[in-house]
């Protein structure tokens, strides 16, 4: 059903931008993600649009053709929803780069999507303000946080990037422009479609500008490194924070493999292997902040005192920037570890009520054993947001495609039935898309399809994601 | 083994930025830390400690705010602190402030009424980069010294020091007592477990003045005592001229780029 | 009039061992030329070691006006003790106005000692070094916090005053071994058991296989590269200049190196001096790797590859002809 990109609408394109590449000149990144076990496939033309106004053009002539336009950020997604299936345009939005300015009394800062989270992070720093979402790719773009709504390690106290987003202009399929939200605290203006579009995926309209929310960064923070001589204990010890209402920031939670992994993999001994000749088995990494040395400092007391009365071997404290660094950057390494250690990799970050975790986690692995390849799993103990890992080096793809099929059914059905959903934060891509009707229900799913045929009735932007429809296939 | 370890509280450059506008660096909101080279010869010192016996002292000269330095050295092995400040003291360069720290340690000796046998430095810190106050302090107590060890141990009375040579390594033993300057260890400085963590929140730490340095000439401390003047700063300006080469044949660009390559300094 | 009159002179030390000097020490004689000159005074080339005869005529045919040496078995190694009480020696005799050392490890083991020996201003890693109009100080300048400030260093009221310089900053000079000049031995001994230290042993550097994230080169190779068998052509060009490989994720994906060569978000993160992306178009994970490098060449067959946004030297061009010329050039040029 959609045209293919000939000379012809690609020098239409060309007429309307200075930033494009056709054929052979489009850099093959460009059919991919960080997960290429869903596919690849290459867009007829790369665009690399500079303003909102090309962006619309482009989409125009794009509309007017049924031409496909997937958006892309910096292309770190896990879900294939960058991959261009069907071909078409190519809308890469990471040259939009520019953070274009703070407004510090309403606590905010408009910035073009393509600013890399790791650079608004800093620059925020430099004016002593925090933008407090916090996935562990700290290299993606905030278009695409946004996109997915992504969680990461802070959620725990700070929510997730739905909270910090106040407005956003968009290009809507057919190339008008719109603004949804506005840079106010409060809003009962009728249906909120900002916030229909956070979390889409790229599939209702393509963003071009956000305005954000950022808070005031707070003084001091410690992290707590925990190590327990099993994972069920660890995981018993994290709703006893919340209950004595200390508010760490992050709560993470990792077993003895992958932090030995992850170890390896940068290079440097952080965490102890052995407690007093004891293996650990798991650990926690708890991370609390603060205004003063004292506020930490009492956090810090409080928290070690509940860890080791819940059977914590030890605690040990990061209370300086160098080793907060270091225990974190182990933590951030484990993807990378992980896809080092491993030529077969897939997926999931289910999402299951915090006192389910450790009951689920046994499930995990046990059906892992059962079907025979490895499961390398690590996540967000404070928000029961779990990243769980296939994997093998032994396996042909085809069994290992099957074996998943099998192991992703089962695990996403117990979620399910803990009451959990199928993604925290990753989204759904094109990976996931079989499993999105289970776990919301047909219902659910026939609401977002009519969502997505008012935004877009030709659906000509990122098909096959999110949602599928018949007559996308060609 | 009494060892005393000379550590410094750095800013942490690796989050000092530049103000793109003002091309200034921008210090505001960059945590302290100590200097972590000074870290890995602290690990050093309490693991020569822990195979050997005797105690760790760690000593730095600074502002009052340098005692939270101190207190994270306390908190992963050392026994006791020694804080040197005094506005005499301010501007010092490294022949001065090795001077000074030279007699601190004499004095911290008298006080403990034990001799040092091995005084450690990280090779350098990494906001000032000079790797001369360890050979400095050495030279003014007339000691031998070994600069950027990557591990050491002792045997028979002396050390033996791995040491970081241009292009390899080399064993170096030297006599004690010695002062070892020390590069990165094969391993990481420990944390601090919480009791040795909330033991050091309420340490002691010993200040010493100049009036506790009984024999230290003050012409010689400070800016007064500093053959070095700082004359101007700037923050270079990294040219991205993204240049283009081009040459009649691949031979001729090549032959452009290695002599800018050349001329830069870069080869 | 002149507030050091009995100070004169530039001394250059130069490091040597196994009969053979340091580049850093010829670099030095070149670019201490002109403070020589400003001055009007001799540069001197300080050797001390062991069989240095070949050492102390080269160091004239590179640019010195005169040599100054000690010769003795126990400078055959480098050792702290030994070296800093000869060059303490020769300078309470001679009084040069400035000495300067190249910044390797051993000699910046060995100025602060006798510097403070000499309660003297010594200014670490300079990468440049020049005359004040006064002609009297020597400005020192040399990178701090990390190399995010530059600072510019005197040393006003005492002599002589005393640099370390990064090797590999300036350049050496074409040797003439036309130049001649006075080869002063000295004669200079330690007694053994004076010297405090000794080296047990000393391995060579490249048995070590350093760590891609310490190099000081790094030649990486990208897609653009088309094959694991076009990957030799780029190990012969780092081979020649003693740098280390690297490599995109793609190449890794592709299978042609495996993933310890890896530059990038999901690889080492790098921070060499020199950078060459060969065949790398530039994505922003592999970018994020390198934003420590202080140069950056891109050399690409695609005009418009996004790596050359940041490069700093662009070549456009095919790789089987770049890299083989590439590294004739720099054949060329080292002699």
């Amino acid at each position: 059903m959609y045209n293919p990109l000939t000379e012809e609408i690609a020098a239409k394109i060309r007429a309307v931008s200075d930033h494009t590449f056709y054929g052979y000149e489009v850099n093959p990144d460009y059919s991919r993600d960080e997960m290429p076990i869903y596919g690849t496939h290459m867009p007829e033309m790369a665009v690399q649009p500079r303003s909102t106004e090309e962006v619309a053009a482009v989409m125009k002539i794009c509309y007017e053709n049924n031409i496909p336009v997937t958006p892309r950020g910096a292309g770190t997604g896990l879900v294939g929803g960058s991959v261009p299936l069907y071909g078409g345009v190519t809308m890469d939005l990471s040259k939009m780069n520019r953070i274009l300015e703070y407004d510090l009394e309403n606590f905010d800062v408009r910035i073009e999507p393509g600013v890399l989270l790791s650079d608004l992070v800093a620059d925020c720093m430099t004016r002593g303000m925090l933008y407090p979402v916090d996935p562990g790719e700290k290299y993606a773009c905030l278009g695409g946080n946004v996109s997915t709504n992504a969680g990461g390690m802070r959620a725990v106290k700070y929510g997730t990037t739905r909270e910090y987003v106040k407005a956003m202009t968009v290009v809507l399929p057919t190339g008008e422009v719109t603004r949804f939200g506005a840079a106010v605290s409060k809003t009962s203006s009728g249906y909120s479609l900002k916030d229909l579009i956070i979390g889409s995926e790229g599939t209702l309209g393509i963003i071009t500008e956000l305005t954000l929310k950022i808070i005031p960064a707070p003084k001091e923070v410690i992290s707590l490194i925990i190590p327990f001589t099993d994972l069920g204990t660890a995981l018993a010890t994290v709703p006893k924070f919340k209950t004595a209402g200390l508010d760490p920031q992050a709560v993470e939670f990792m077993e003895r493999e992958i932090v030995l992994a992850s170890e390896e993999y940068i290079g440097k001994e952080v965490f102890p292997a052995n407690w007093n000749g004891i293996e650990i088995e798991a650990f926690l990494l708890v991370t609390f902040d603060g205004s003063t040395k004292e506020d930490v400092n009492r956090l810090t007391d409080e928290a070690a005192e509940i860890a080791l009365d819940s059977g914590a071997l030890d605690v040990l404290i990061a209370d300086t920037s160098t080793r907060i660094r270091n225990a974190w950057s182990a933590r951030s390494s484990f993807l990378e570890a992980i896809m080092d250690q491993y030529e077969l990799i897939d997926e999931c970050d289910v999402v299951v009520p915090v006192d389910k975790i450790a009951d689920y986690m046994e499930f995990v692995n046990r059906t892992g054993d059962d079907l025979g390849f490895e499961v390398r799993s690590f996540g967000h103990a404070g928000d029961g947001n779990i990243h769980i890992y296939q994997c093998s080096n032994s396996l042909s793809k085809e069994e290992f495609l099957a074996k998943g099929e099998i192991f992703f059914d089962t695990i996403y059905r117990e979620a399910s039935r803990l009451g959990g959903l199928i993604s925290g934060e990753h989204g759904i891509g094109h990976g996931k898309t079989a499993y999105l009707a289970e776990s919301v229900g047909e219902i659910n799913v026939e609401l977002m399809k009519g969502i997505k045929k008012v935004f877009d009735p030709k659906l000509i932007l990122n098909p096959g994601k999110v949602v599928r429809f018949d007559e996308e296939s060609l | 083994m009494n060892i005393c370890v000379c550590i410094k509280q750095v800013p942490d450059t690796t989050q000092i930025r530049i103000d793109p506008e003002t091309h200034t660096l921008v210090r505001a909101g960059v945590p302290s830390i100590v200097n972590p080279y000074d870290n890995y010869a602290l690990e050093a010192a309490v693991r020569l400690k822990e195979q050997h016996g005797g105690s760790v002292i760690v000593l730095t000269m600074g502002p009052a705010q340098a005692e939270q330095a101190l207190r994270d050295c306390l908190a992963v092995g050392a026994d006791e602190g020694y804080l040197l400040t005094s506005r005499r003291f301010s501007g010092s360069d490294t022949l001065s402030t090795s001077y000074i720290l030279s007699a601190a340690i004499r004095r911290i000796e008298e006080l403990r009424m034990e001799t040092f046998d091995l005084i450690l430095c990280g090779k350098q810190a990494v906001d000032g980069d000079t790797a001369q106050v360890g050979p400095e302090i050495a030279e003014h107590l007339a000691l031998p010294h070994v600069t950027y060890a990557l591990g050491m141990v002792e045997k028979g009375g002396s050390l033996r020091v791995r040491r970081e040579i241009d292009g390899g390594v080399a064993i170096v033993e030297t006599r004690l007592p010695a002062l070892v300057t020390v590069s990165k260890l094969p391993v990481e400085p420990r944390y601090p477990d919480i009791r040795s963590w909330k033991k050091a929140r309420n340490a002691e730490i010993h200040i010493l003045s100049e009036e506790d340095l009984a024999e230290l000439d003050l012409s010689l401390c400070g800016l007064k005592g500093s053959p070095t003047r700082v004359v101007s700063t700037y923050v270079p300006v990294r040219e991205k001229k993204g240049l283009r080469l081009t040459g009649d044949t691949a031979d001729e660009t090549a032959e452009k780029l290695m002599e800018l390559l050349v001329r830069s300094g870069r080869l | 009039m002149k507030r050091f009159n009995e100070y004169k002179n530039v001394w250059v030390f130069i490091e040597a061992e196994h009969g053979e000097a340091k580049n850093v020490g010829y670099e030095l004689l070149n670019a201490a030329r002109p403070i020589a000159d400003g001055k009007g005074c001799d540069l001197v080339a300080v050797i001390i070691g062991h069989a240095i005869d070949s050492v102390c005529r080269e160091a004239l045919s590179f640019g010195a006006d005169s040599v100054l040496a000690v010769e003795g078995d126990e400078f055959e190694t480098y050792s702290t003790d030994a070296f800093s009480r000869v060059l303490i020696n020769l300078i309470e005799k001679h009084r040069p106005d400035t000495v300067i050392f190249g910044a390797t490890n051993n000699g910046r083991d060995l100025a602060p000692k006798v510097a403070c020996h000499l309660k003297t201003g010594l200014t670490a890693d300079c990468t440049g070094i020049g005359l004040q109009e006064d002609g009297e100080n020597i400005a020192w300048t040399r990178p701090t916090f990390g190399g995010n400030l530059m600072a510019t260093i005197i040393c006003p009221d005492s002599r002589p005053q005393m640099g370390t310089v990064r090797p590999g900053v300036f350049r050496k000079g074409t040797p003439d071994s036309s130049r001649t000049g006075p080869i002063v031995m000295e004669d200079v001994h330690i007694p053994p058991e004076e010297i405090r230290t000794r080296i047990i042993y000393q391995a060579d550097a490249l048995a070590l296989a350093l760590d891609l994230e310490d190099a000081e080169i790094i030649v990486a190779g990208g897609r653009g590269m088309g094959s694991a068998d076009n990957f030799k052509i780029l190990k012969a060009f780092a081979d020649e200049m003693g740098a280390y490989l690297g490599c995109s994720r793609a190449v890794v994906d592709a299978g042609w190196l495996p993933h310890t060569y890896q530059v990038g978000q999901s690889g080492k993160t790098v921070a060499p001096k020199v950078y060459f992306a060969v065949g790398i178009s530039g994505a922003i994970q592999h970018l994020a790797g390198i934003t420590g490098a202080e140069t950056i060449i891109a050399i690409n067959k695609d005009p418009n590859a996004p790596i050359f946004d940041i490069a700093d030297y662009c070549i456009v061009g095919d790789l089987n002809e770049v890299i083989p010329a590439l590294t004739r050039a720099y054949r060329k040029m080292k002699g």
